[in-house]
């Protein structure tokens, strides 16, 4: 028990700001995805003894955070903002909400379908492997590759000819 | 652009964010979930037993939280008041107030109240101490726990703000030399943690005795 919160403390440190931003990527909102991460990080330390014995503790911290989010969403009865391209390029809050986040990949993202956001959460940005991240979500490997394939096109339409554009400008 | 660089552009993303919340308060927050999976709540409530051994119920609010003591490590760090599972404060004229909000560590609770000079057996074991016996009163010596009437127990209150279950304790208050001669206090639960509107605090007239109070007979 004594040696509960030094260990924790450390994965804290550690892990907090990948956990918000796989987080962010998928929920769209910094101040939601601050408050989901920070809800499962408590869980984590209600259940460290456990957790710290997951292969992948901030995937589980992440996988917790997304699943509260979809709680709150059911609770709340109503549709998670998802920021529209246009408006969220335009809009000058677009960085406080994402956290200094480039509003055009936040936007790309909020697009994709739950399952996806949450493979590219898990596999981009918490660098698990297909293995694992088949694991933390309880899906098939399979199933983990051919969403990142779908997410994969879907934001390199979205985004690349975007950036293409930019970049003639 | 292929994947590998679309993916390292958004990877070049994360270290634009940076999760702020301070981990005590992570700690602290935890420390609530970890005791709501451990202890229910319930409406307040009040038992006492005329002319008999007084017995006084306080239910937990729903969600209201269990927290132990601060272990030695969780110290170092300065914990939030209400990261304490009770504590002991002398007052003014020698009365002893009590907050409490969590079941654990009784035996602390107990040395800590003998040493303030409250003869009192305290467990957290759903079950009263055996060698208790009831002490008797009088309808004169029954403390009344909510009003302004003298007793041992001066009930100046027993604080229930449900909308603040989180912090917002339990507090009680002992005068120890308004114990009658012979009388102690034993604080024990009962009920089931877990089940809600089914878990109570109890404060017991008792005798006193070595083997329940720590200290001799009348």
């Amino acid at each position: 028990m004594r040696s509960r919160q030094p260990d924790f403390a450390e994965f804290y440190r550690a892990a907090k700001d990948e956990c918000l931003f796989a987080v962010l990527m998928s929920v769209g909102d910094r101040d939601t995805a601050q408050d989901l991460v920070a809800e499962a990080f408590a869980r984590a330390w209600a259940s460290w003894p456990t957790v710290s014995a997951h292969p992948a503790p901030a995937a589980w911290v992440v996988r917790t955070a997304l699943n509260a989010g979809v709680s709150r969403w059911r609770r709340r009865r109503r549709e998670v903002p998802v920021p529209d391209l246009a408006i969220i390029a335009d809009r000058p809050a677009a960085d406080a909400a994402g956290g200094g986040v480039d509003p055009l990949v936040m936007a790309a993202l909020s697009r994709l379908p739950e399952r996806q956001r949450q493979v590219v959460a898990l596999r981009l940005f918490l660098d698990l492997d297909t293995e694992r991240t088949a694991r933390v979500l309880g899906i098939a490997p399979g199933t983990v590759q051919a969403h990142l394939g779908r997410a994969m096109a879907s934001l390199r339409s979205e985004l690349i000819p975007i950036w293409q554009e930019e970049s003639r400008q | 652009m292929n994947d590998d660089e679309l993916i390292t552009v958004l990877r070049e993303q994360r270290g634009k964010v940076v999760m702020t919340t301070p981990v005590e308060q992570i700690i602290s927050r935890g420390r609530s979930v970890r005791a709501r999976h451990r202890v229910p709540g319930v409406a307040a409530g009040v038992g006492a037993a005329a002319a008999a051994a007084v017995a006084v119920g306080v239910a937990f609010p729903a969600g209201h939280p269990a927290v132990r003591p601060p272990s030695a490590s969780e110290s170092a760090s300065p914990p939030s008041v209400r990261l304490e599972a009770w504590t002991v404060t002398r007052q003014a004229g020698g009365s002893i107030k009590v907050t409490f909000r969590q079941a654990t560590d009784p035996a602390g609770l107990q040395q800590t109240l003998r040493a303030d000079g409250v003869p009192v057996s305290v467990t957290f074991t759903g079950e009263q101490n055996t060698a208790c016996q009831p002490y008797h009163v009088t309808a004169s010596q029954a403390f009344w726990p909510y009003g302004s009437r003298p007793g041992p127990l001066d009930g100046s209150g027993f604080i229930n703000h449900p909308e603040r279950a989180y912090t917002t304790p339990y507090a009680f208050v002992i005068d120890p030399s308004a114990l009658p001669s012979g009388a102690g206090l034993q604080i024990w639960t009962s009920g089931t943690p877990g089940a809600a509107d089914n878990f109570q605090l109890h404060v017991t007239l008792v005798k006193t005795s070595p083997q329940c109070t720590g200290s001799a007979g009348s």
